[in-house]
């Protein structure tokens, strides 16, 4: 009783804490989605108006393809991510010369601040003064414009995220991969596995949690993504990288769409979570069950 | 000159100033601000020349005269706003000066964000200092009063968009044939948008032909920053004559042609198809650029003409430091199409864009009496010379007959004398409380049309629609 009572104790700043900063703001946000509310309206006062924010957002056609863009760039940029992590993560496994030097280059991006990410890159890309065009179009006669091609700015800004947020995917499943007893691996070669079984039967399952829990965190950030893309396209050209994030961030600050942004925010929120659900249920469950 | 070594001449001038202008006046300042010392004053802008002197220059200057701190943060544009609006809308208090765009002004007021100066100085006389009077200000400082002709923000910067043009180009005899040769015409700065378009092809063939790094002229055509939906319905439509971004304010705020509104109409679409023609003839990285964009591609020697920013053209013209075109810069009218300018010349027009902006007094701070000792000391005509020289801009009369300034004027083509003379004839954003809120409505249709995803006519058809649909769910639209 008396160490409970002592945890409880302990734990109390950090529960206060979140109360405040995590769990009164998302009920006041979830409070305001049910209210016509902009602040330069003729009426600028909170207007209840029920469900039509939640009625609205079902026919709002920018809403709608933010949302697109969004999962296409999140699926390509994590799954992207995962694979390309995994290779290193095998790469520096294995000695050879220079590794902690490489290996320290390689985390350096994660250090920087997405702003500065989406600032480095927006000089790289910028026609007549950026490395990246300029040698596209020296090496490979390829006019590449972010400005106007909504391809290449879309694939630019999956490139851009694979490359800072790479390092963390390696990171995390080095810690996995070394983790890992030899046993079974051992085993499995005197069986005769090969490397492609021994990956898909030994090393996946085994590192499924640390794989699961990488995807969940990169899936989380990408889909609210604004920083790097405000700053490389601001959601252009068009409508081609206006992701949800900074299709939230459009609505409740310069539109001052408070209601309506909130509306929105909650119904991302919603999505980011039964995404995870799902792919917890698809990934891990069947394995926990099976324990069980 | 670089703007570091503009600052140190005119901390310079300004401490010779303080010793001989303001020394009578000192004890005053001193006196005045003896209740607010301990006192630190936070101000919010933008980073801009204009701003920069400030937090360099003048904020030292009245903590050295009247004890009270002043820190003024610069940082972006819409991070400005975006700071300065959730101060004011939560109450937090946490600025005593917020910049104050022209066009943000009339929504700042219809939510009573912002403090009656006129109204405070005239409660407190105690507060008001003689060196600072309301009628030293330029016209401009009238987009900052209320219908009762009371001030709300002190001007600090005003410039005019205009026509930049490279006299070297313009004045050189082999071009001048060549251009006369190809089109019958002289080469001179254009009047009528159809020259322009063929000054801007002809540079673009010349520099094509030359292999040179120049275009025919800067387009502001980001396709995805509000820069660009600026460049059309405030520099480019009213050269048409489609005024107020095409809306009607005494018709219910009608847009559609349908409703009485020009924001679709034919002329609008005119406008708008031979801006968006222009591209052809602009630099690569016209598609990136914000009015900060296409200064630093005039700066940079890239194009022959331009419409550009007054607050950029001072280093365009004079900065060697960060211009290749130092003293190759000349200034002109943006073309227009006929009865235009007789519209303008009538009040019934304009020919472009008067930006620019004050400080304000948010009525959330919690130290007004000391914000406006230092809103009146940025007021006065005795620090306004070297101001305006640091970074090209002029709120008061007074500032363009000073020596400093007409020399200033020289070096930029005319520029002062410009906003002196035809300042007149450009104008501010429409008086449009719910300017940010339609902007973020339609930007994005914009956005459609620069990429092609639409045709101007289709575009500008449902921008109008939307105008309308957004003004009737804000409530301005009945």
């Amino acid at each position: 009783m008396q160490s409970n009572r002592l945890g409880w104790i302990l734990l109390a700043p950090t529960l206060v804490i979140l109360f405040a900063f995590g769990v009164l703001p998302f009920v006041y946000v979830l409070w305001v989605s049910f209210h016509q509310w902009n602040p330069f309206a003729v009426d600028p006062t909170m207007v209840f108006n029920g469900a039509d924010n939640f009625r609205k957002i079902v026919f709002d056609a920018d809403f709608l393809n933010s949302v697109g863009v969004t999962v296409m760039f999140v699926f390509f940029a994590v799954i992207s991510e995962l694979i390309v992590g995994y290779f290193l993560a095998q790469a520096f496994m294995r000695e050879f010369p220079g590794k902690a030097f490489f290996r320290t280059i390689h985390t350096l991006p994660l250090i920087m601040a997405p702003i500065i990410v989406g600032s480095v890159w927006k000089l790289m890309m910028t026609p007549s003064i950026g490395i990246i065009p300029h040698y596209m179009q020296q090496w490979f006669g390829i006019s590449v414009n972010i400005g106007t091609s909504p391809f290449a700015a879309f694939t630019t800004i999956i490139i851009m995220d694979i490359w800072h947020w790479t390092p963390l995917v390696t990171l995390t499943l080095i810690a996995a991969l070394v983790s890992l007893p030899a046993d079974p691996f051992e085993q499995a070669q005197i069986d005769g596995a090969n490397k492609r079984q021994i990956f898909w039967h030994i090393t996946l399952p085994m590192i499924a949690p640390a794989v699961v829990a990488t995807v969940f965190i990169r899936l989380m950030d990408a889909l609210r993504t604004v920083d790097e893309v405000w700053m490389l396209t601001g959601g252009g050209p068009g409508s081609a990288t206006r992701f949800v994030g900074v299709h939230i961030f459009k609505e409740v600050f310069p539109k001052t769409n408070y209601g309506y942004g909130s509306t929105i925010s909650v119904v991302v929120l919603y999505l980011t979570i039964v995404v995870c659900w799902l792919l917890y249920v698809t990934m891990l469950a069947p394995r926990n069950t099976k324990k069980g | 000159m670089n703007f570091a070594l503009k600052l140190s001449a005119s901390v310079l001038a300004l401490t010779v100033a303080a010793s001989a202008v303001f020394a009578q006046d000192a004890a005053w300042w001193k006196k005045a601000a003896e209740p607010y010392q301990g006192v630190t004053l936070h101000g919010v802008t933008e980073s801009s020349p204009p701003s920069n002197y400030i937090r360099e220059v003048l904020a030292p200057q009245f903590e050295q005269l009247t004890g009270i701190r002043v820190d003024v943060e610069t940082t972006s544009w819409d991070q400005m706003f975006d700071k300065a609006i959730k101060d004011m809308e939560a109450g937090t208090g946490i600025y005593d000066m917020v910049y104050i765009e022209q066009d943000i002004i009339y929504s700042y007021l219809a939510r009573n964000f912002l403090t009656d100066l006129t109204g405070l100085l005239a409660d407190k006389p105690e507060l008001k200092a003689a060196t600072y009077d309301e009628a030293n200000f330029t016209t401009f400082a009238n987009y900052f009063k209320d219908g009762k002709g009371h001030l709300y923000g002190v001007p600090m910067e005003a410039f005019i968009k205009i026509y930049l043009y490279r006299t070297d180009l313009f004045n050189d005899p082999a071009i001048m044939a060549a251009y006369k040769a190809q089109t019958g015409k002289d080469l001179a700065p254009a009047k009528t948008h159809e020259d322009y378009t063929a000054i801007a092809k002809f540079f673009y063939e010349y520099g094509k032909a030359n292999n040179l790094e120049l275009w025919g002229t800067t387009v502001q055509g980001h396709t995805g920053h509000p820069a660009s939906w600026y460049e059309y319905f405030e520099s480019v439509a009213p050269t048409f004559g489609v005024y107020n971004w095409g809306i009607d304010a005494n018709n219910n705020y009608a847009a559609t042609v349908e409703h009485g509104g020009t924001m679709n109409s034919d002329t609008a679409k005119k406008a708008l198809q031979w801006w968006l023609d222009l591209r052809q003839y602009a630099p690569p990285e016209t598609d990136q650029s914000t009015w900060t964009e296409t200064g630093t591609t005039f700066g940079a020697g890239r194009v022959a003409q331009g419409l550009i920013y007054g607050e950029n053209a001072g280093w365009i013209a004079a900065d060697a430091e960060k211009s290749l075109v130092t003293g190759k810069v000349g200034v002109a009218l943006p073309p227009l199409s006929d009865g235009v300018m007789g519209a303008a010349e009538a009040g019934k027009g304009y020919i472009g864009y008067y930006d620019g902006g004050a400080f304000g007094l948010p009525a959330t701070s919690k130290n007004k009496e000391a914000a406006a000792l230092f809103l009146q000391f940025i007021g006065q005509n005795e620090v306004q010379p070297d101001w305006a020289v640091a970074a090209p801009r002029v709120t008061n009369t007074a500032t363009y007959d000073d020596p400093k300034v007409v020399a200033m004027d020289a070096k930029l083509g005319g520029y002062y004398s410009m906003l002196k003379n035809d300042g007149r004839l450009f104008a501010g954003a429409p008086p449009y409380p719910f300017h940010a809120q339609l902007r973020e409505a339609t930007a994005p249709t914009f956005f459609k049309i620069l990429t092609g995803e639409l045709s101007a006519s289709d575009g500008l058809d449902q921008m109008a629609a939307i105008t309308e649909a957004t003004l009737t769910e804000l409530g301005y639209r009945k």
